[in-house]
């Protein structure tokens, strides 16, 4: 293979060695994900104001009337453009770290009960069935009349009720794991546990893993929305994506450039990651790969 | 005869069968409806969730309930009262006894007759076990005991003056029950299917969903112009506006302020508004945090610009309050103005008290008032200009009002709205501002007490009107609530709707509404 490459144009070879990269859905969900995320990221600084600034002369503006609000302003006289741009540090930021919580407590819980087995891994298991029988919504409905409304709370009440996904898929993973070859010969040299878990059967196991958690961020944005579009999120005069459909869902019929910016940011968000999740499961699929 | 007829036409195909058995009915109720039935569709945001006048203060049973029942007295559309089913009455003995005439002629939905025992019925299951499970009988614990004089005679006993009674003997708990009726079905049975004297009966209540309601053609004061009401349960503020809209709805109650262009742009809808009880306010936590101080209070009522948010959020539908009451409300002063919009001064008046730009305070609030949500970004707004942060949580609305309002779990603000029906100011005041009541979990103040109790014992409108106004004057003062706004009451009408007359209590009368 290698000899036979070296005769190619160089241009060929690069597109070659870099082919994977070259398909649609990773062109397009990374500059989907690229440009939202860098501008998501930037925003704290281009807009120190937080979206908070209220104009109640400028009130229901039309969008692409002015430079001064692209996409026209909302009922308080603020720009759209301005907080659909804001609106995703909390969408994101609930994303990844819900997701990034989830993924840790799931995974840890997940290795030690499929490699260990025995009472606790029955007794966590079923704990994980009872908990898959909960819906989450009206699970966070409780819990938020009970501890009050919070962005912070929701956090914590994605990765409680999605750890469970994790550990499944983990447990799963290491159960066909430590029972192979290399596992059993690194056992046999007298490595302790630790080693064997993190060292040789959690690398294993990463790839299905990387693929959930590419799928549950995009998954937790909408979560968020919904949530907040309930009235159980944030402080609503933080920028939130589902918090400006709520509030614009009364004026769909004079003004529906309040609900259609952030409904398409969603969307877009969405299916940004949800194509890169396609290429990555396409990526780590080893009979995928091995078919190319 | 019939029976046999459905014996045969069971062998026939099923389509054919349903076809004959509609001819075999026509002529039975065919003479008595000329063309197709009326029925007049409307949407409401609430279900009332119990239709016994006993269990209930909320403004949806009001809304529905006023077509069920008749009280004593009536009060109309202009807030005047009228006899009702007691064409007179008389304050005897000191005005320890009042005597109420009655009606004669008057039935009830189920044939049962209307008379002095029906009222004895009435009041003592209101003031006894049944009435004391609801919310209803803190209002009438005035009367001491109910005296049959005659089949059409009945005296009222007082423990103490009630200058509100002849007001409150017009709605809610007072509404007349028919006594066999309840005996007979019990408790629960009259909660989801009640009957009463008024011109509609109740066909069926399905909760949360809606409330068929028909003619009744025994009513005693006159004829409902359509056959049937069709009432439905709509909570989500743009479901109803698009239902009404399309001509699902006739008449929309509950019309948000946010959708008040919408209607005005639309052909086929009238906006109809008219002077509401409804006032929403901002309390004070005066007991905690910066707002103990009444300099920090009146600082925060100067720095919001309320004309503003009237005009900019509320389309003009609503007028600037110094007290928490319209100027339609007995106990009103028109001399009271608010304060004017004064961030200076409310910037001098922070720094006075010693409090740091920058400082955070917190206002609660229930989640389920679309209007209320942005207006209180508005403030927000406001607040900042003078160096207060605001931060705004919203409950779930039961959790809400059980829990945090009541159990003084708020932060320095928390938004209270309230109707109170009766236009007089006592029931809002003495629920606001009276030790121990549950909405009033932090003011506990004697001036304010012995003022409350004052007008409540007697019946000298003079004496009752000075105190009502000193109560607005002292909380107007001392800055003890921050008043916002009253609000008009918005209907939502459809063209095609008839001989609607706005009521400004949502107490709706549907019977003189016709359908073209």
């Amino acid at each position: 293979m290698a000899e036979q490459t070296q005769n190619l144009p160089a241009r060929t070879r690069f597109r070659l060695k870099y082919r994977r990269f070259f398909k649609f859905e990773f062109l397009l969900g990374a500059l989907l994900t690229g440009v939202l995320g860098t501008l998501v990221i930037l925003s704290t600084w281009i807009f120190p104001e937080g979206g908070r600034s209220v104009d109640l002369l400028a009130r229901l503006t039309p969008p692409f009337l002015s430079w001064e609000h692209p996409l026209g302003t909302d009922p308080l006289g603020r720009d759209i453009l301005e907080r659909v741009i804001l609106g995703g540090r909390i969408s994101f930021a609930v994303g990844l770290l819900s997701a990034a919580g989830a993924v840790l407590l799931g995974t840890v819980i997940g290795l030690l009960a499929g490699y260990y087995r025995g009472i606790w891994d029955t007794l966590i298991m079923r704990f994980a069935d009872i908990q898959l029988a909960l819906p989450f919504i009206l699970l966070a409905i409780t819990v938020i009349a009970i501890v009050g409304p919070g962005i912070d709370r929701i956090i914590v009440l994605m990765i409680v009720s999605q750890w469970v996904q994790y550990a499944r898929l983990v447990r799963s993973s290491v159960l066909s794991l430590r029972e192979r070859e290399f596992v059993q010969a690194a056992r046999s040299y007298g490595l302790r546990d630790r080693k064997i878990i993190f060292g040789h059967i959690l690398p294993n196991a990463l790839g299905p893993l990387i693929i959930l958690l590419t799928l549950n961020v995009a998954n937790n944005i909408l979560l968020e929305s919904s949530l907040t579009f309930l009235g159980l999120g944030a402080d609503p005069q933080t920028p939130t994506w589902g918090g400006m459909l709520s509030e614009g869902r009364n004026y769909i019929q004079t003004a529906w450039w309040v609900t259609v910016f952030p409904g398409v940011t969603i969307m877009l968000t969405v299916l940004g990651l949800n194509l890169m999740g396609d290429w990555l499961r396409d990526e780590l699929d080893p009979l995928g790969r091995t078919s190319r | 005869m019939m029976s046999t007829i459905g014996g045969l036409l069971s062998h026939l195909p099923r389509r054919a069968t349903l076809f004959a058995a509609i001819v075999a009915t026509l002529p039975i109720v065919g003479p008595g409806v000329a063309g197709a039935q009326t029925i007049l569709n409307v949407a409401q945001s609430r279900d009332p969730q119990n239709l016994d006048p006993i269990d209930t203060f909320r403004l949806a049973w009001g809304s529905v309930a006023s077509n069920i029942f008749d009280g004593l007295i009536h009060r109309t559309e202009d807030l005047e009262l009228e006899p009702g089913l007691a064409t007179s009455w008389e304050f005897l003995d000191d005005d320890t006894r009042i005597r109420f005439h009655l009606r004669e002629g008057v039935v009830f939905h189920n044939g049962e007759p209307f008379n002095a025992a029906a009222v004895q019925y009435t009041f003592e299951r209101l003031l006894g076990e049944a009435g004391a499970a609801g919310p209803q009988r803190a209002n009438y614990t005035s009367i001491s005991a109910i005296e049959v004089v005659d089949e059409f005679t009945v005296d009222f006993l007082m423990n103490q003056p009630d200058p509100v009674l002849i007001t409150k003997l017009a709605g809610y708990g007072a509404m007349i029950v028919p006594p066999q009726y309840i005996e007979e079905v019990g408790e629960e049975a009259f909660d989801m299917h009640p009957v009463g004297t008024g011109p509609f009966q109740v066909v069926e209540y399905s909760p949360t969903i809606g409330l068929e309601l028909a003619r009744f053609d025994g009513y005693w004061n006159g004829q409902a112009q359509v056959d049937g009401v069709n009432i439905r349960f709509i909570p989500e503020a743009a479901t109803r506006m698009s239902e009404l809209l399309s001509g699902g709805v006739d008449i929309s109650l509950d019309i948000e302020t946010t959708s008040v262009d919408t209607i005005r742009n639309n052909a086929n809808v009238d906006l109809v508004t008219v002077d509401g009880p409804s006032v929403t306010i901002l309390r004070f936590n005066t007991s905690e945090g910066i707002t103990q101080d009444p300099q920090v209070r009146r600082a925060i009522t100067m720095a919001i610009d309320r004309p503003t948010i009237i005009e900019a959020m509320l389309g003009g539908l609503a007028s600037p309050i110094s007290s928490a009451q319209g100027s339609g409300s007995f106990g009103y002063d028109p001399e009271l103005s608010p304060y004017d919009y004064d961030p200076e001064g409310a910037r001098a008046l922070l720094a006075a008290a010693g409090i740091e730009p920058g400082t955070e305070i917190t206002l609660d609030m229930n989640n389920s008032n679309d209007t209320f949500r942005e207006i209180s970004q508005v403030i927000a707004a406001y607040l900042s200009q003078v160096g207060l942060e605001l931060n705004i949580r919203s409950h779930e609305t039961s959790v809400y009002f059980n829990d945090i309002l009541a159990n003084g779990r708020t932060g320095e603000m928390f938004l209270f709205g309230w109707g109170g029906w009766t236009f007089d100011f006592d029931n809002t005041a003495y629920l606001l501002y009276h030790t121990g009541e549950r909405n009033n979990p932090y003011i506990d103040d004697a001036h304010l007490n012995a003022l409350l109790e004052l007008e409540r014992s007697t019946y000298d409108v003079d004496v009752r009107e000075q105190a009502l106004q000193d109560v607005a004057a002292y909380a107007h003062e001392n800055a003890l609530d921050l008043p916002l706004y009253n609000t008009s009451t918005l209907y939502g009408v459809n063209q095609r709707v008839e001989g609607f007359v706005p009521a400004p209590d949502l107490r709706m009368r549907y019977m003189d509404i016709t359908v073209n």
